[in-house]
């Protein structure tokens, strides 16, 4: 099922920054439907969640997401910090866990002192929090090598953007179901930087 | 005078009226007074701080004004935790209508909804009605600007200017003489701001009294924005309610 619509995301930690990259593809099994996909959502200024896995589940979280959020800033008149946040995905997914949300997320942000946050976790909200990069998706395994690869630590952004998008594209070139060009942020304490990737449009 | 008739909220009396609901209507004109007034670019909300000891630990959070949802926000009058549950209570509705429809939940709709649940109140469960009133503010899609005034029965209504809490009455009828249709945001602050230095209780007015929350579109987005103690002042020296700190001796 994680396998239908096909994805691929990754994010990595850089200094006093983050980025968090996916393909745009959306499938139906070997049929592609769709060339602008978007898998990876802000929550405020400073925190985004991609969402790999089955689509509607990664819409349907998402909104659900929001739900939980916007109530959060309502009542508590502040953001919420990414670790917070993270627990938040882990408890929601954990909610469902003999009927999952067949998604992966993969959450990035930058907490109070600016200091990035990276984490991924599994379907039923198995927190895996890393301090150089996180993949998911049907191109995890590709991704794994390439960033293991390209990942080195205190990366400035614009570095960063560069590695990120050449691991990006190298793995999704490798899997079948994702791929159709790249969308990537950059997010650093002062501004967010948003680009689309061209890239083997197959 | 029928007192027999007080104690439960559900029962009518022999004259139709609904004593419970009344009497909460009492609690809410003792509370400080809160004035809305609609313009064409935006919704202005006015609020009279009642607290202003000094030992009150001021902190960014708002005594009268409460923002509901990002296009919608509320002044409150009355009793401030009942307020607080049924603000809470409007939170949770507006985000199940954009949960469901994934778009801003429309004003009127929004207050109509919490409205249904003070009027349950007044209905079935034995228990008292709410004693607040509010003033929302908001904008949406349909019908743009829009100010709405409930009350405890769950009764609401549409207004291009209200008042509520202390002195409303007196507050209401100066609005409706010196409102205009086409009055703009700034000039909606200063009517609103001249009428409440009119029927406050002390001499002067003075930022720490208030609180002034605007509702407008800026960019296309809907933005509500609590005004701050320092520009608070500034505007009130600027309309010439307070004298300004300088001249004090």
């Amino acid at each position: 099922i994680f396998e239908y619509n096909g994805s691929a995301l990754v994010a990595m930690v850089g200094k006093n920054c983050f980025a968090i990259a996916s393909d745009r593809r959306l499938g139906v099994q070997l049929q592609t439907i769709a060339t602008d996909f978007q898998r990876i959502y802000k929550i405020h200024e400073k925190i985004f969640i991609g969402l790999s896995g089955l689509a509607t589940d990664a819409q349907t979280l998402y909104q659900r997401l929001v739900f939980r959020h916007k109530l959060y800033q309502l009542r508590e008149e502040r953001n919420m910090k990414p670790e917070t946040f993270a627990s938040l995905v882990s408890a929601i997914l954990y909610e469902k866990r003999f009927g999952p949300y067949f998604c992966q997320p993969v959450i990035a942000g930058l907490g109070d002192d600016n200091k990035p946050f990276i984490c991924t976790m599994d379907s039923i909200g198995a927190k895996e929090l890393a301090k150089d990069f996180v993949v998911a998706g049907t191109a995890s395994e590709s991704l794994y090598g390439a960033c293991e690869a390209m990942f080195k630590p205190d990366m400035e952004a614009e570095e960063l953007f560069e590695t990120i998008s050449q691991a990006l594209l190298s793995s999704v070139d490798r899997d079948c179901l994702s791929g159709w060009g790249g969308h990537v942020y950059v997010v650093t304490p002062t501004e967010v930087t948003e680009r689309i990737l061209k890239g083997r449009m197959d | 005078m029928s007192r027999r008739y007080d104690s439960r909220t559900t029962i009518f009396s022999p004259e139709g009226r609904l004593y419970q609901v009344e009497y909460a209507m009492e609690a809410i004109g003792n509370a400080g007074t809160a004035i809305g007034i609609l313009s064409n670019d935006g919704v202005v909300l006015v609020g009279e701080k009642k607290v202003t000891s000094k030992l009150l630990q001021t902190s960014t959070s708002t005594e009268k004004m409460y923002k509901i949802d990002d296009h919608v926000s509320c002044a409150v009058a009355g009793i401030m935790s009942d307020a607080n549950i049924l603000i809470n209570t409007a939170r949770v509705q507006a985000q199940r209508y954009t949960y469901a429809y994934q778009e801003p939940m429309p004003v009127e709709q929004l207050v109509q909804s919490l409205c249904d649940t003070k009027q349950g109140y007044t209905q079935f469960g034995g228990l008292r009605p709410f004693g607040v009133s509010f003033l929302f503010g908001g904008w949406d899609k349909n019908y743009g600007f829009q100010l709405y005034m409930s009350d405890p029965s769950g009764n609401y209504g549409g207004w291009k200017a209200a008042a509520i809490g202390a002195n409303n009455q007196a507050a209401q009828s100066m609005l409706k003489q010196d409102y205009k249709d086409d009055i703009t945001r700034e000039e909606a602050v200063q009517l609103a701001l001249k009428v409440l230095s009119k029927t406050m209780d002390s001499t002067s007015l003075t930022s720490d009294k208030l609180e002034l929350a605007e509702v407008f579109l800026s960019a296309g987005k809907v933005k509500y924005q609590v005004l701050s103690p320092e520009s608070l002042s500034k505007l009130l020296v600027s309309i010439g309610l307070t004298q300004p700190a300088a001249e004090v001796t």
